[in-house]
């Protein structure tokens, strides 16, 4: 029967048939058969045998798993703060109607669009004390290199500093479009009640700008736990196991041990990770500003 | 712009600043392009030689003359220029079917999509490993593009975009005699080519720059992107192997990338706030 | 010949009845107007005539064809958006050709056809715009150019005139009238302005509450309002209503005591009216005059002085409290706080017994 806009029928999902058979295969079915993997014991030669919460329990007693695991929150948090705070100040100075602002804005993005392959490539030379950039200055005003790569000390900082290099670009432009959303009549008002720049900035522009800071911070906290290609190509996980992120971590078991279960194990856990701390992110934000919502 | 003091000009000192900050941001890059001008044995032991004459292009001949690295990027084209088309593809059906027509389970269906934002690609990868093995499809083309069609963002996307426009028109076209694939194809189709570009983009930029998945599916090195080819050739390097030819490695697999960003800036900058929605 | 016939048209969305019980039946070539406030039903059912929205029960024939199964592109009717809807990307020709070749018409029969409707629309040197380089006026035209293109044997037009400014309103009005009388078809318009259903329409349909409260010409549903809904939604300003108690005497027409003791001998009727039950007066302004004491029918307090420029609208209350609108001639000394002598005329009165329903003055003979 055909007839009237508004009749239910089939024919509709005709049209997202196409993409929910690529979602269930590619993506849903992957997502199940991970949680089923993870209880079992796979290893090179295939076949799966159940082992109840073995790679579980085994992941919490390896040390380089949990190692990888305090790595990557300390990465997140030299990460996330800094870039915060990097991006909003950028973001603050460049969000201008002048070419000026508009050129320097490509120019902080600019770096957003290379692969973590050239990014890494970049900064190794760089980093490297012996062929870097940083190397060659040093001893061009005579002092001593700092051994980025192969201190472990001074291993997470490169990771830091590469990857806030690398990502600078998209929360410096999500501020921008925050700012954009403060209407100017605001700070007309502000600057009426002779408000100074800095309370200006604390008590209209921070508050105006409270939904991007929770989204950027959410996203980046995201992003950096799951640091992968810097760590692996940069440092390779050391020295020492010092850099090696838990996505590294999963890699490593998966395609240099080939235990399939372990690794999946793993991985799940850092899935729960992500979801329990953006959700707890979310939630306590939104709660803590319940209420504030004057305009 | 209606934010504060957008005419006005900047203080010195935060002029300062933000030229400091461009410098920090462009000097790997200049070093980089410098390192490419280099000759390799110029280079051995003291790339300090980068800041001075004399410069070459034979790093860029030696690319140029077959090597594997061109190979790469042919990959790298088929793949992003595939998964976009794909993406699009498919993107552009769901939104029609989830925005504009109705039909059993519509909400169950699109909530369910949209659950699949949440997913990261940690989660799913090793199994899909598992499941294109199975399928043979490793070091494929089919075997690199698949992945990037399954996401939802871009179905999240394109139903936002065509739940805004008026539904008037799809009445218009009923009452003008049209088919349901007549209305997506000749009326709304033609309306979303602004989201089409800027979630094409997008695409593209995603999968050229993909890392993880091509690392593990890609493993012969005639079907490395150039992403993955870029990662083995920096593990592979040895100082003798020749510094100034792998930085001109780098210069050219940027180089596609850079034309990308700077003919779609626009829709680059508009993708990346578009996250923002979700 | 009927055109359109609707008998029993039900509607719900879920447990809220839209339309409940709706029959009509058109003349060939007749202009029917839908007019009522918002949520009264008749987009609805401007809508289960194209073919937009379904219906629950009933039947809809056009040309003694049932149509209200047939997909909307095949029903033989053409529709005139209220936003036009016209397909943004497409030139002027392509918008009104689209639905010609969705139904396989000839490529030099489309040409005929945009060609013949451009140029009664005088929409000729427009043809190869897009319709975002057009002012709303000429997008309107382009619309209706779209729906004569099909020769549809209805029209619909849903709130055709509402986006226009209003001296483009008055013209595209005309131009309206003009094409009605060029076209062989029907015409349905959905409105909410009663200056457009009067001006336009051969019959006005109004509509509230899911129901057709009247249908007739323009004239008599101002002069002759089915029930108080029809006597107060049409008219501007609105008719006074007013609670009356009959007074029993043995004349042929009614006559009534308004709430502060007045009495007004009106022309209907005394036989037509119920028995028993309460009874109510409708005066239009233009029935309340401002008088001189002696000529007066009761008095009032004025509250709100309007002027118009030819007339002077009164706004009072008796000394019951009830409110009445009065007219005065346009330089009117009329003050805010005055106490006025209103004189009603008694032979324009309605009355409305306790069903609302109206009773009228017998018809003038013509």
């Amino acid at each position: 029967m055909r007839g009237g806009a508004d009749r239910r029928d089939w024919s509709g999902l005709l049209f997202v048939l196409p993409f929910l058979t690529a979602y269930l295969i590619i993506l849903i079915y992957p997502l199940l058969s991970g949680m089923a993997l993870s209880f079992q014991r796979v290893d090179l030669f295939g076949g799966g045998r159940f082992v109840g919460f073995d790679n579980y329990a085994r992941l919490f007693a390896d040390e380089t798993f949990v190692r990888s695991v305090l790595n990557t929150f300390a990465l997140a948090l030299m990460i996330v703060p800094l870039l915060t705070v990097i991006a909003l100040s950028l973001a603050l100075a460049l969000n201008r109607a002048t070419r000026g602002a508009a050129v320097f804005r490509g120019v902080f993005f600019s770096s957003s669009v290379l692969s973590v392959t050239i990014v890494t490539l970049i900064w190794r030379f760089v980093l490297a004390p012996d062929a870097g950039l940083l190397g060659e200055t040093a001893q061009a005003i005579g002092a001593e290199p700092i051994p980025f790569l192969s201190h472990p000390t001074w291993s997470l900082w490169a990771l830091a500093i590469t990857t806030i290099w690398w990502s600078v670009g998209l929360p410096m432009m999500l501020f921008l479009a925050g700012l954009q959303q403060i209407p100017g009549d605001v700070y007309e008002a502000a600057a009426l009640d002779r408000a100074s720049r800095w309370t200006t900035f604390w008590r209209v522009t921070l508050p105006a700008l409270r939904r991007t800071l929770v989204l950027v911070v959410m996203l980046q906290t995201a992003a950096q736990l799951q640091i992968f290609g810097q760590a692996q190509l940069l440092t390779g996980g050391g020295p020492g196991g010092s850099t090696r992120t838990m996505v590294l971590f999963i890699f490593e078991s998966a395609f240099a041990r080939w235990e399939l279960g372990y690794a999946t194990a793993a991985a799940e856990i850092l899935f729960l990770l992500i979801v329990l701390i953006t959700l707890t992110q979310y939630v306590t934000t939104m709660r803590a500003s319940e209420g504030e919502d004057g305009r | 712009m209606a934010a504060e003091a957008s005419r006005s000009r900047w203080s010195p000192l935060t002029l300062l600043a933000i030229l400091l900050a461009a410098a920090v941001m462009l000097a790997p890059l200049i070093w980089t392009l410098l390192l490419s001008l280099k000759e390799n044995e110029a280079l051995i032991g003291n790339s300090g030689a980068a800041l001075s004459p004399p410069y070459t292009l034979e790093n860029y001949r030696s690319i140029l003359q077959g090597n594997q690295v061109f190979r790469w990027l042919v990959n790298s084209i088929i793949v992003s220029g595939g998964t976009t088309i794909g993406v699009l593809a498919l993107c552009s059906l769901a939104g029609f079917g989830f925005a504009r027509l109705d039909f059993p389970f519509r909400r169950t269906l699109f909530i369910f999509v949209l659950l699949g934002l949440a997913i990261p690609e940690q989660a799913v990868i090793l199994p899909q490993h598992q499941l294109f093995a199975d399928l043979r499809l490793h070091n494929s083309y089919p075997g690199l593009i698949l992945p990037g069609l399954a996401g939802p963002f871009g179905v999240f996307f394109m139903t936002q975009y065509m739940r805004a426009i008026p539904k008037e028109l799809d009445e218009a076209a009923m009452l003008d005699g049209a088919s349901r694939f007549t209305l997506f194809w000749k009326v709304l189709l033609p309306l979303t080519m602004p989201a089409q570009a800027t979630l094409g983009v997008f695409t593209f930029l995603a999968s050229w720059n993909a890392y993880w998945w091509p690392l593990i599916s890609a493993t012969r090195s005639d079907m490395y992107t150039l992403t993955v080819g870029l990662a083995a050739a920096q593990m592979n390097y040895a100082q003798t192997s020749g510094l100034g030819f792998l930085m001109a490695q780098a210069v050219f697999a940027s180089i596609p990338i850079f034309i990308v960003y700077v003919l779609f800036q626009k829709q680059i900058v508009r993708a990346m706030a578009g996250t923002a929605v979700r | 010949m009927a055109s359109l016939e609707l008998s029993d048209i039900r509607k719900s969305y879920g447990a809220t009845a839209v339309l409940d019980g709706v029959s009509l039946t058109m003349e060939a070539r007749e202009f029917i107007a839908f007019l009522g406030p918002s949520g009264s039903g008749k987009s609805t059912l401007l809508r289960i005539i194209a073919g937009l929205e379904t219906l629950d029960g009933g039947e809809v024939r056009l040309d003694g064809r049932r149509i209200d199964q047939v997909p909307p592109g095949d029903r033989g009717v053409a529709m005139v958006f209220q936003h036009y809807a016209l397909y943004p990307h497409m030139s002027v020709r392509e918008n009104m050709a689209f639905g010609l070749r969705n139904v396989g018409v000839p490529r030099d029969e489309i040409e005929r056809r945009v060609a013949d409707a451009a140029r009664v629309l005088e929409i000729e040197v427009h043809l190869d715009k897009k319709p975002g380089q057009m002012s709303g006026g000429q997008r309107q035209r382009v619309a209706i150019g779209r729906a004569i293109v099909k020769h549809p044997k209805l029209f619909l037009l849903d709130e055709p005139l509402s986006n226009l400014d209003a001296a483009l309103r008055m013209r595209t009005r005309i131009e309206l009238a003009q094409i009605r009388s060029r076209v062989d078809a029907a015409f349905i318009m959905v409105t909410h302005d009663q200056a457009e259903a009067m001006t336009l329409a051969d019959r006005i349909v109004v509509m509230n509450d899911r129901k057709i409260q009247q249908v007739g010409p323009p004239m008599e549903i101002y002069s002759r309002p089915a029930n108080t809904f029809v006597a107060r939604f049409v008219g501007s300003p609105a008719m006074t209503l007013a609670p009356v108690e009959l007074v029993p005497d043995d004349g042929l027409y009614a006559r009534v005591r308004l709430g502060d003791g007045a009495e007004i001998e009106t022309r209907v009727p005394r036989s037509e009216l119920p028995a028993g039950g309460t009874l109510q007066i409708g005066l239009r302004p233009e029935s309340v005059a401002v008088a001189a004491n002696g000529a007066a029918t009761t008095q009032a307090k004025v509250e709100l002085v309007e002027r118009l420029g030819e007339r002077t609208l009164v706004y009072a209350r008796l000394s019951d409290n009830r409110a009445i609108t009065a007219e005065d001639e346009g330089y009117s000394r009329v003050n805010v706080g005055d106490t006025v002598g209103l004189r009603i005329d008694g032979a324009a009165a309605h009355l409305f017994d306790a069903e609302e329903r109206g009773y009228h003055a017998e018809a003038r003979p013509e």
